[in-house]
């Protein structure tokens, strides 16, 4: 067995109990590992009617086969359980090294079932499995939980070697905007997650080992790993943009093409971009950058801030965070951006989530349906300071904020607003209008994750045409286009690498590195079959859990409201338009079911 | 000769070094503890060390290392494959392990794979 070390630990946290269990070889097979393992399981294990705060959902944190191989971008780590803040399933990707950790460990995949009866940390030390209390870590930050962890070992260079991922005290109160954080990396997806975890009363996982992780041609690997380096680092958006200012260059060009969003979507035009841009970004921090295990882009910026709001250090905004944190909510200053983004970090907060939630309260209050004394907290457009405060509050459920903790969904329907909330299946749309790239509207509208760009980043070739030229503004071939990226990731989650890779590299340039790695002899096809599969199976998951194509739609402000001014004004989504075509393509009826022999193929 | 520069400040702490040279020396084999390169953290600072041999006049005369406001611990970056720091031995084999430069011509692994530049060979 390559690539994968072919077991798994099962913590029963109820029983106080764990075993260690095989995987079968049929299911990494047929699912590859990462996400589409972890999708499998919990389809077979869980009921997805469940209450997703109840001891009977599970968390599946899942490596993917190429992790830990030192494959090019093989960092990540799934966590797949039945979100609390949608209720659809959930699969946040971890980045950092915790992944490449839990396979030296000698483990492909940790199940946690059940909850504890106080808090307890999952410790796998050099094989050593135990659950440990940890009262006293209730309540900490995430960098003071690692912190505390490590200190608290005896052997101080085992503690280097130690990777922890955690919740901070906004997963602890079933915050379900909460996500998980590891190494100090805010998970992508992760919204809802956080909050599962603390349910079961687990605060976190750490994870140590000597295991060696083999691959079947070691000479052929080395060279296509090379070859891959060489090709990312001839790729000028990976060594001349992400690798200089990771994700937040996409910032001036997104508001060149009137995609990015201002003021809870109401606008896609933001004058003053060169506020919000690389060089706005280089003065208001000094940047160093960090990569993922085995990654050669290293898109992670890393800062110090010292002010009287933070201090520490922490992530600089990326594109996501200056988008959700920042503009929607009509917020241009850096630093309090990136004080947001770290206080995300610290607390365990998902930054599209709770941005999404702090846009949809602000517009509520510009337009007079919130006064001050219904939350006694301000929501000004604009405010950096409002947006900390409410940060903060939110993931501790003090006062009033406890209700905004709730959600954007839950929040504009209180206020009887409910078409003030811009976002799908309760989770808000990433920072990016569906209006002026309608291949990520589609996208937005049939995720199985809800709206996060990252299941299938049509920026890619819709704006920066790394694969192929396409208008953002026509639906023609995107139906086709949105099918073929959503089951590429499923593919790339699966394995184990990271979605940014693809800015550099073709799907078919990972195909001779995959099987080098495996010992198999996949072509492009097969892959992208077993992408399909996993695709089905999570829409198969959430359609047992009550969704429908009723599900599938967009807030009416994309529909009907064109944008007003920049260079896409006028456009509207079309997403509704394409739903059949994409419903067809995917071999669904016209309600989005799966047929039966679909559902059979799994 | 040719030596390897390490410029820490442009390490991003990916270790893919670390597996370049576990490949190197067991085929088909990623295991950073079987590398003769490891990459510690501290603070905000990543120093890649490679592995040398362990002689015992070295700690005699350890100092604290100090670089702008922050002060390290010598042993952190001390490349011995010294019994007190369990980086350099190989955990299954007790092997104390140690840089033999390995690849050259074109050039180590390890820099093969650094693309940010931290590690470099040069010619003396
Ligand atoms: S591209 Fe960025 S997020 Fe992806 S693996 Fe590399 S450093 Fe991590
Ligand atoms: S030169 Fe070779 S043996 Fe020495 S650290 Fe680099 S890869 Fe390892
Ligand atoms: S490969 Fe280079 S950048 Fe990465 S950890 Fe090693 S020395 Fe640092």
């Amino acid at each position: 067995m390559h690539g994968w070390i072919g077991r798994c630990l099962r913590v029963n946290l109820t029983k106080n109990d764990f075993k260690l269990e095989e995987i079968p070889q049929e299911l990494m097979d047929k699912f590859l590992g990462g996400r589409g393992l972890g999708v499998k399981i919990l389809y077979d294990e869980i009921d997805p009617t469940v209450n997703p705060l109840s001891p009977d959902n599970k968390l599946i944190f899942v490596s993917g086969p190429l992790v830990g191989t030192g494959a090019v971008t093989g960092a990540s780590c799934n966590v797949v359980t039945k979100s609390a803040l949608s209720g659809t399933i959930a699969c946040a990707k971890l980045r950092g090294h915790f992944g490449a950790e839990l396979k030296y460990s000698g483990l492909d995949m940790i199940i946690v079932e059940g909850k504890a009866e106080f808090p307890v940390i999952i410790s796998i030390m050099d094989d050593k499995i135990v659950i440990k209390p940890a009262l006293e870590y209730w309540g900490r930050t995430t960098s003071e939980t690692e912190n505390m962890f490590k200190s608290s070992l005896s052997d101080k260079w085992a503690a280097r070697d130690t990777y922890l991922l955690s919740i901070g005290p906004a997963g602890e109160k079933l915050v379900p905007l909460a996500n998980i954080i590891n190494d100090g990396f805010l998970s992508v997806g992760g919204a809802g997650i956080g909050a599962v975890m603390g349910s079961k009363n687990l605060k976190a996982i750490a994870v140590k080992g000597n295991h060696s992780v083999t691959v079947a041609d070691g000479n052929r690997f080395v060279q296509v790993v090379t070859t891959l380096i060489n090709k990312l680092n001839s790729a000028p958006l990976i060594s001349q943009s992400m690798s200089s200012w990771g994700s937040a260059f996409l910032v001036g060009l997104c508001n060149q093409k009137g995609i990015l969003p201002f003021k809870n979507f109401q606008s896609s035009s933001f004058e003053e971009s060169k506020h919000i841009g690389t060089e706005a970004l280089s003065s208001a921090f000094v940047l160093r950058s960090r990569g993922c295990f085995a990654c050669p882009i290293a898109c992670i910026k890393k800062v110090d801030v010292d002010n009287r709001f933070y201090k520490g250090k922490g992530m600089a905004p990326t594109y996501m965070a200056i988008g959700a944190l920042g503009l929607n909510c009509g917020i241009t200053d850096l630093t309090n951006i990136g004080i947001a983004n770290m206080i995300c970090g610290e607390m365990g907060l998902d930054p599209i989530a709770a941005g999404g939630t702090i846009a949809t309260a602000m517009e509520l209050e510009e337009k007079g349906l919130l006064t001050k004394d219904s939350l006694k907290l301000d929501f000004r457009f604009g405010n950096g300071e409002d947006l900390i405060q409410a940060l903060t509050l939110m993931a501790t459920k003090k006062g009033y904020a406890r209700r905004i903790g709730q959600g954007a969904k839950a929040l504009a329907e209180e206020y009887g607003h409910p078409e003030l909330f811009m976002g799908v299946k309760s989770i808000p749309l990433a920072p990016f209008d569906p209006r002026s790239l309608q291949g990520m509207g589609l996208h937005f509208v049939t995720s199985n994750y809800g709206p996060h760009h990252l299941y299938a980043y049509t920026f890619i070739d819709e704006v920066l045409s790394v694969h192929e030229k396409l208008d953002p503004w026509t639906t023609e071939g995107k139906p086709e286009f949105v099918k073929r990226l959503q089951d590429i990731t499923a593919v790339v989650d699966s394995l184990g690498l990271c979605n940014w890779s693809l800015m550099g590299l073709k799907f078919n340039n990972f195909i001779p590195m995959i099987n080098s790695c495996l010992g198999t002899s996949y072509k492009a096809e097969d892959l992208l079959q077993t992408g399909e599969r996993i695709w089905n199976l999570e829409r198969q998951f959430n359609m047992r859990a009550g969704f429908n194509r009723s599900h599938d739609i967009l807030p009416e402000r994309f529909y009907n409201e064109p944008i007003e001014d920049g260079p896409a004004k006028g456009q509207i989504s079309r997403a509704d338009e394409m739903l059949n075509d994409y419903y067809k393509l995917r071999g669904w009826d016209e309600e989005g079911r799966p047929g039966n022999e679909l559902s059979e193929s799994l | 000769m040719a030596r390897i520069k390490i410029d820490h400040n442009k390490c991003t702490g990916c270790r893919h070094c670390e597996i370049a040279c576990s490949f190197n020396h067991v085929a088909g084999v990623a295991n950073p503890r079987r590398a003769r390169i490891r990459v510690f953290r501290e603070g905000a600072t990543y120093f890649p060390t490679i592995a040398g041999p362990f002689v015992d006049a070295a700690c005699t005369s350890k100092n604290d290392l100090i670089i702008g406001d922050q002060t390290y611990d010598m042993c952190l970056i001390c490349r011995a494959s010294c019994p007190e720091k369990p980086f350099f031995i190989e955990a299954e084999t007790d092997f104390p392990l140690k840089c033999d430069f390995c690849g050259i011509p074109p050039s180590p692994s390890c820099v093969r794979w650094c693309n940010s530049g931290a590690l470099e060979l040069v010619e003396d």
